[in-house]
């Protein structure tokens, strides 16, 4: 394009077309070479709205740290899940000797 | 920010660069190292009032008279005077050592009448629309007649009046009244302003109060949890209670009625606990529960942790609330021992991070807690909250000065025991409200200065006859300026204690310092200032 920017491509034909270069004595050219993206892993999801988390960092990690005491038990929980019936009779004569 | 220390290689380099992105106001504090209040006037003839504040935009002084009833407000404003001289300082004119020079009187308005005082170290600023907060109140009672819904061994005071005043023309626009109750109202503890909402404690009967500030000056009562937490628990409550009572539970309310001496919670005759308190039980118990997996270990830690201390949390009062965001709220809780005195230091305390929308505990800590310890000293901003005023986060502490962790961390290397360094941390939440002054002289990343002489916080300490030095965290670090209390040559009498305050414009280099001996009420009053 003849500016100092050099010949940065774009991705619409059409932008640019109103610009005029500040150095008439150089001719350039109006349109720019146009790349496109040959895949579409880096386009946002549709209707994607960014909005900043109205909690602030303090109470989010409190929450998280809840979140964290309460989480690890449960996949333990279900592993135990088959033995459960065993440790179930053990419990009821251990509570009756108590 | 500035490659230069010069004030006027600072003024065009500000004219051609622009700040690192985020930080235009840390780069326009830096000129606060520049013009310093290094000028004091000494023992400056001013009326015998107690001043309290600065307001955080600067544009009120806050005092008291001497017997408590009155407020008086001035509006600072700044020393002006022709001087034909060609010095380059001149002479100051011989009115300055005068107070009004520098402050001009607004009104005086009369808030307590006769047998009521002004709690004169309470304030709280409402800086949208310039409303002040006030509280006046009638003497303490220690050892009150107990009453329904009270907790024993909290005093009472018979009346206190919240007055909000619009600070422009001096108009009480509302109050509100708390009869027969107990507010700790020294310093602010037992209210805490978020933006427009205040929430009042009431240690006696154990509620949390939370006002709306409309922009009309109406202080509009928008909840009150304590033995209810919802708006519609009451209805509830009263309308099942009527099913459950028996005719054996009537015939002890009657009997009670007579006995007009007896103690009774309201939640003597229903048998369960309600509000806050179940919230707080029922969280404590599915922590433990889901700590194991196993059903016999979980009983046995139930039994050990719980129901081995379960009087101990029934008996639990809130001794401090705080505001975290609009809709949580932070609460201490004690044991009655400790909710008034200010020497509870060494009794175990809990914190709760309360959710007002969805009334669930989020988490509970004991105040030796290192997880709590580990948020505070990382998130200490988030917890002295201000989202109203900008600059207010500006105030330096441990998580936004570097200057500032190093020395925490210098404390706590230097401590025995960290439990009881991380007990001795957290006595300082939850923070009191608006209780740190934003005067960029106590930045941290500015200057240098001894904290036990001299900080941010608004409280009295003790004076010593050497002036406070402020030095400069530039390289070179050289004095900038000294603050002295007292009269210039010191004082004759050197053996009597005496206390100072200060008190620090938020953006002008002006600063007022208070010397008093205890218990005589000729103050000397310093006015430090840029000349």
């Amino acid at each position: 394009m003849g500016s100092i920017l050099g010949d940065l491509p774009s991705f619409d034909p059409h932008n640019f077309s109103q610009h005029r270069p500040s150095d008439p004595s150089n001719p350039s050219r109006m349109v720019p070479t146009t790349y496109h993206p040959t895949h579409n892993r880096t386009l946002p999801p549709p209707h994607q709205v960014i909005t900043t988390e109205v909690k602030n960092i303090l109470i989010r990690s409190f929450y998280q740290r809840a979140e964290d005491k309460m989480r690890p038990k449960r996949p333990a929980s279900e592993h135990l899940a088959g033995e459960h019936g065993n440790k179930h009779f053990r419990a009821s004569s251990s509570a009756q000797g108590l | 920010m500035f490659s230069s220390g010069n004030v006027t290689s600072r003024v065009f380099e500000r004219q051609i660069r622009s700040s690192p992105p985020g930080a235009s106001v840390n780069r326009a504090r830096k000129f606060y190292e520049n013009l310093v209040p290094s000028h004091t006037l000494y023992d400056v003839e001013c009326p015998d009032h107690c001043f309290r504040k600065f307001t955080e935009d600067g544009l009120f002084l806050i005092s008291f008279s001497r017997n408590h009833q009155e407020l008086i407000v001035y509006r600072p404003s700044w020393l002006t005077y022709t001087s034909d001289s060609d010095d380059t300082l001149p002479p100051l004119p011989r009115r300055a050592p005068r107070f009004d020079s520098f402050f001009t009187h607004l009104y005086s308005v009369n808030l307590a009448s006769a047998n009521e005082l002004i709690c004169k170290d309470f304030f709280l600023y409402f800086p949208s629309r310039r409303f002040g907060l006030f509280a006046t109140s009638t003497a303490q009672i220690h050892d009150s007649a107990p009453s329904p819904g009270a907790v024993p061994g909290v005093p009472s005071i018979d009346k206190i009046t919240f007055v909000l005043l619009r600070l422009d023309d001096g108009v009480v626009l509302d109050e509100r009244v708390f009869l027969h109750d107990f507010v700790n109202l020294a310093y602010n503890m037992g209210v805490f302003m978020y933006d427009d909402l205040l929430a009042i404690l009431s240690l006696r009967y154990q509620k949390i109060h939370l006002l709306q500030i409309r922009d009309s000056g109406h202080l509009v009562d928008a909840r009150a949890i304590g033995y209810f937490c919802r708006e519609d628990d009451e209805l509830f409550l009263n309308s099942s209670s009527q099913a459950m009572m028996t005719s054996q539970d009537k015939n002890k309310q009657q009997n009670r009625e007579d006995d007009a001496a007896t103690i009774s919670q309201p939640d003597a005759e229903n048998s369960f606990l309600s509000g806050i308190k179940q919230r707080l039980l029922s969280f404590i118990f599915r922590e433990i529960w889901n700590e194991e997996s196993d059903n016999t270990m979980r009983v046995q830690n139930l039994k050990k942790k719980f129901y081995f201390h379960f009087q101990d949390y029934v008996d639990l009062i809130i001794w401090k609330v705080q505001f975290l965001d609009r809709h949580h709220l932070l609460i201490k809780f004690g044991s009655v021992d400790g909710g008034v005195g200010r020497n509870a230091d060494h009794l175990p305390a809990f914190f709760a991070v309360y959710n007002m929308e969805t009334t669930d505990i989020v988490a509970f800590y004991q105040n030796s807690a290192e997880d709590l310890y580990q948020l505070f000293e990382q998130f200490s901003d988030h917890f002295t909250v201000s989202s109203s005023s900008p600059f207010m986060n500006f105030v330096t502490s441990h998580s936004n000065s570097v200057h500032a962790l190093e020395q925490l961390k210098y404390l706590k290397n230097k401590s025995n025991s960290f439990s009881q360094f991380v007990k001795k941390m957290l006595v300082s939440l939850p923070f009191s409200c608006q209780s740190q002054s934003p005067s960029p002289y106590f930045d941290q990343s500015l200057f240098r200065f001894d904290e036990k002489l001299i900080s941010a916080a608004d409280r009295h300490r003790q004076s010593s006859d050497n002036p406070i030095k402020f030095i400069s965290r530039r390289k070179p670090e050289t004095l900038k300026f000294k603050i002295k209390p007292g009269p210039e040559c010191g004082s004759a009498d050197g053996r009597s204690k005496k206390i100072c305050s200060f008190l620090f414009h938020p953006h002008l280099p002006l600063a007022i310092s208070i010397q008093q001996t205890l218990f005589m009420p000729p103050s000397v009053v310093n006015i430090h200032f840029r000349r």
